[in-house]
């Protein structure tokens, strides 16, 4: 029953109502809700994107309604010290490795289905699938998990197809790493797949993700490039670091770049990182999170 | 025949969505010399699918459908036929 889902939305408070919704839960306070991406306009206008929410019912939860301490781990900023904090790998849904619990409660209880008892639950009482009350979303009730290997594979298969339909020569390629599917797809010809601003190559990702997330729950974090495009993109905001770095180096002061997602805020770090005299750091609150340039005080 | 390749993607596409394949189809409709839509059709219980949360689904499927006009110099739109 303790299935993360991963929710996609314009903002991050409404990807969460949707996997609220989803998972048939009344508040938030139900849920434990772990943001995998915060939404962005994108750099410069390019790549804007969603904010990413994963999300599941609150792991044993009693059934009263003083919802008492939160089941345990990973739920909110109480928690934030532990060791199996909320970002840990241990809150994967497909690795049923136990988590160092504290307390009494056995970790393998929030991986495993149980009854179906708590409040949400009744309206569906008719759905006595083996998933639980939480995956009695409408349609997903078959959905199992399935290894992020198998859901690069999955991916590589839609992609190749997509290739084929379009009558466009190419080649697939995907790797897991870290629990994240990388998709390359690479040709001349597949340059025809990026469109302006990569608008294609987003909705060629959020295909893929429809794909995987109709087939498990759990889908894993995809990055796709096509045709070099996103690469060529992270290139681009280096080099505009880079001439940002130069400008603050030589007339001192601070510069504001434009809010980013963090990857991209990333890529902008691990470029200043290489440059002497200058040190960014982020400010302000996700979605709008940007980094700033500033000349080192010595 | 014009708009092939919007066919052909949009069915793949739609195919790779939906639970019953075999009930999706897609006629394409000549709307004037460079101007085609596709319909799509499934099976009932998969429309929602199709259309995804907040058309989510459908916005993409009408960007890929885009795509593949571009490949025959065609405009394209797409229409979900319940």
């Amino acid at each position: 029953m303790n299935e993360w889902v991963d929710v996609r939305g314009p903002s991050v408070e409404m990807a969460v109502s949707a996997g609220l919704e989803a998972l048939d839960l009344a508040s938030a306070d139900d849920a434990e809700v772990e943001v995998l991406q915060e939404p962005t306009r994108g750099f410069l206008g390019m790549g804007g994107q969603d904010a990413v929410v994963r999300i599941r019912r609150k792991p044993a939860a009693p059934t009263n309604r003083n919802r008492s301490r939160r089941g345990g781990r990973g739920s909110g900023s109480s928690t934030a010290g532990h060791s199996s904090g909320r970002r840990s790998s241990t809150n994967k849904p497909d690795t049923a490795q136990p988590s160092r619990g504290r307390g009494g409660a056995p970790a393998s209880q929030k991986q495993q289905s149980r009854p179906a008892q708590p409040k949400a639950s009744q309206s569906r009482a008719e759905k006595p699938s083996r998933g639980g009350n939480a995956v009695t979303k409408r349609d997903d009730d078959d959905r199992e998990e399935i290894s992020p290997e198998d859901q690069a594979a999955e991916i590589n298969r839609f992609l190749t197809g997509l290739l084929g339909a379009f009558g466009l020569d190419g080649e697939v390629t995907t790797r897991v790493e870290d629990d994240v599917i990388y998709a390359d797809v690479t040709g001349e010809q597949t340059e025809a797949l990026v469109g302006a601003k990569g608008t294609i190559l987003q909705a060629v990702l959020e295909l893929c993700r429809t794909i995987v997330q109709r087939k498990t729950m759990s889908g894993a974090r995809i990055r796709l490039d096509i045709a070099g495009y996103t690469e060529r993109r992270r290139e681009a905001l280096r080099i505009y670091t880079r001439r940002l770095a130069e400008k603050v180096l030589a007339e001192g002061g601070e510069v504001m770049l434009e809010p980013m997602n963090a990857a991209d805020r990333k890529v902008v770090h691990d470029t200043v990182v290489d440059i002497d005299g200058v040190r960014s750091f982020s400010e302000g609150e996700e979605p709008h999170r940007s980094v700033i340039v500033a000349k080192e005080d010595d | 025949m014009k708009g092939e390749i919007v066919e052909k993607v949009v069915a793949y596409v739609t195919k790779e969505i939906v639970e019953d394949g075999d009930a999706v189809s897609v006629t394409i409709v000549e709307d004037g010399p460079d101007e085609v839509t596709a319909e799509v059709r499934a099976a009932k219980p998969d429309m929602g699918r199709v259309i995804g949360r907040r058309g989510r689904v459908a916005k993409a499927i009408r960007t890929i459908a885009q795509a593949a006009a571009d490949e025959e110099g065609l405009q394209a739109r797409v229409e979900f036929i319940d």
